[in-house]
């Protein structure tokens, strides 16, 4: 089961859902995959040494001076400016490609390549009973990372529980991030600012058709609108999290936040349930 | 004419409380919103007179069934698993690349315009301009909205000489921050002194050392955890990036947020957002 942690709303709460939701789980075959990986932070309520490092690539135009005749059809088929003709060089802009490899394909010539790109790492964290983390770090400078996402998400197919910690937003990289999961937990909190990105995320996850729920952080004692959303949508509120100035002193120094808040391990535990039942 | 920008790195520090407030103690300026995923200085800013335009990027392919011999090559060679098993495009993965339709025997491919969002023009204050967009979800592109966010309200800028340009970053350090950054005169990182709050501020701090573009801190709720504070403050030091401000947690600045007003219209939240400003003026 792949279960998508995720909220358009950035400091939601995300990471210390998901880190909750895994510690909870206590499962040797659970993996967390740290899907934010312009800023990954779920190693940071770990403290672990990672185990492994994997460098990730994606394939970009290399021209082959020798064949090359600067015919130009090649920047006049990539649709993303990845590729300036001059008249006696080509210009590569990896950061602009999509590695869609259509230029490399059709050049009559066979004048262009393929050659790997970094694009960033997966990190591997072996999390001693609760699984693994896997941490997807994209390099710096780097824009596009849709790419990443899909390989941290190719890894370890096979665990039983697969928990995927979503970057913020609503557009391709949190559908990357989301995609294929069997349920999509939503996290928000009762502000107009969490209300107003909760409807946009809501947007996004009814398009993939998927199933999810929501999880009310920092609550107050009121839904306020959220209620109303869940409503329209049909997306129930599977848990309210109590704002506590304790439990976001603990999160701030990689602290417990089931010792500054004990009743957050049984409310994690009801969200399990609660996703079970559904999916049943 | 002069840029700032606020970015963060990790969202929820306070980016857009902090953005709003100092739009608010401007004598004029014209504001921006670059997440375009999910812009919420509108909510604080309340604008009115909204002008809205639609915003095309790229393309995105659509097979007619009629001439189509389901030969599979287009489904072969695309590498976004674009194309489903009736031939038919999933259009939310269609990065708009046009291979399939370049390669296909029969021209059964059209390559379409694909309208991703919408961004706007409008008033927050009588005669001062909030520029902002939304994205439609699922798209990608969002740097190019960014940019044409940014190109718009530079024009209005120019022909009604205001000299300032405040804008709330996105979060990350992806596409959307990178292009957000292009022609910014000053950046001015808000973090939180939290372990994630420092660790992504130091990697968008990397990004912007790459562009080369001079950039300032406040340490926003900084007594939640006063240690990490001085880490930071240490760490900006090290780095010769000034401290602007530390903004100390407040309830006050909370209830702000929860009923969508500017926190710097409360006098004693303006008494200590004022000298942080001024911090910012001076390096700018």
């Amino acid at each position: 089961m792949q279960i998508a942690i995720a909220s358009g709303k950035g400091g939601t709460g995300k990471t210390l859902l998901s880190t909750c939701i895994i510690k909870v789980l206590a499962d040797k075959n659970a993996v967390l995959m740290d899907a934010d990986v312009e800023e990954p932070n779920a190693n940071l309520a770990f403290l672990q040494p990672i185990s492994a490092t994997t460098t990730v690539y994606r394939p970009v135009p290399q021209i082959l001076p020798e064949y090359c005749t600067y015919c130009g059809l090649c920047a006049e088929i990539c649709e993303f400016n990845a590729l300036v003709v001059l008249a006696d060089k080509v210009m590569v802009f990896p950061e602009l490609c999509h590695s869609c490899g259509a230029c490399s394909y059709l050049c009559p010539y066979a004048a262009i390549d393929e050659i790997e790109h970094p694009i960033g790492v997966i990190e591997e964290t072996p999390l001693q009973t609760s699984g693994t983390l896997l941490t997807g770090r994209l390099n710096i400078g780097e824009a596009q990372s849709p790419p990443l996402i899909k390989a941290v998400k190719n890894e370890q197919l096979s665990a039983a529980i697969r928990l995927v910690d979503c970057p913020p937003g609503t557009t391709c990289p949190m559908i990357e991030a989301i995609r294929d999961s069997d349920y999509c937990l939503l996290v928000t909190e009762p502000t107009p600012f969490g209300t107003h990105d909760l409807e946009l995320s809501l947007e996004a996850v009814k398009m993939l058709g998927m199933q999810g729920g929501l999880v009310i952080n920092r609550w107050q004692g009121n839904d306020g609108e959220l209620l109303d959303l869940s409503e329209r949508w049909g997306f129930p509120i599977l848990a309210r999290i109590p704002f506590s100035a304790e439990l976001a002193r603990a999160y701030m120094q990689g602290l417990d936040p089931f010792a500054a808040m004990p009743a957050l391990r049984g409310i994690i535990s009801d969200i399990l349930h609660r996703i079970k039942e559904v999916s049943a | 004419m002069k840029e700032i920008l606020f970015i963060s790195g990790k969202g929820g520090t306070g980016k857009t409380s902090l953005t709003s407030s100092f739009i608010a103690l401007a004598d004029n300026c014209i504001a921006c919103d670059y997440d375009v995923d999910a812009s919420n200085l509108p909510i604080l800013l309340k604008p009115n007179n909204i002008v809205g335009h639609d915003f095309s990027s790229g393309y995105s392919a659509c097979i007619d069934e009629e001439i189509c011999t389901s030969c599979g090559l287009c489904k072969e060679v695309c590498r976004f698993e674009a194309i489903n098993e009736d031939y038919q495009i999933i259009p939310l993965h269609c990065e708009g690349c046009g291979f399939c339709a370049r390669i296909c025997p029969v021209e059964a491919i059209k390559m379409n315009p694909r309208p991703s969002g919408h961004w706007f023009r409008s008033e927050f204050k009588p005669g001062q301009f909030l520029f902002f967009a939304d994205l439609r979800p699922g798209e990608e592109n969002s740097g190019k909205l960014v940019a044409q966010v940014k190109t718009q309200a530079r024009q209005k800028a120019l022909t009604d000489n205001v000299s300032l340009i405040i804008a709330d970053g996105p979060p990350g350090i992806g596409c959307a921050v990178i292009s957000s950054m292009v022609e910014t005169d000053l950046i001015v990182l808000v973090t939180e002194p939290s372990l994630s709050g420092f660790h992504d501020l130091k990697r968008v701090y990397a990004l912007i050392q790459l562009r080369g573009i001079k950039s300032v801190l406040i340490i926003n709720k900084w007594d939640l955890n006063p240690e990490t504070s001085q880490t930071i403050e240490d760490w900006a030091t090290a780095q010769g990036v000034c401290v602007a401000g530390k903004i100390p947690f407040s309830t006050t600045i909370a209830d702000c947020i929860a009923t969508a007003r500017i926190p710097a219209t409360q006098p004693q939240i303006r008494n200590f957002i004022f000298p942080v400003w001024e911090n910012i003026l001076q390096q700018l």
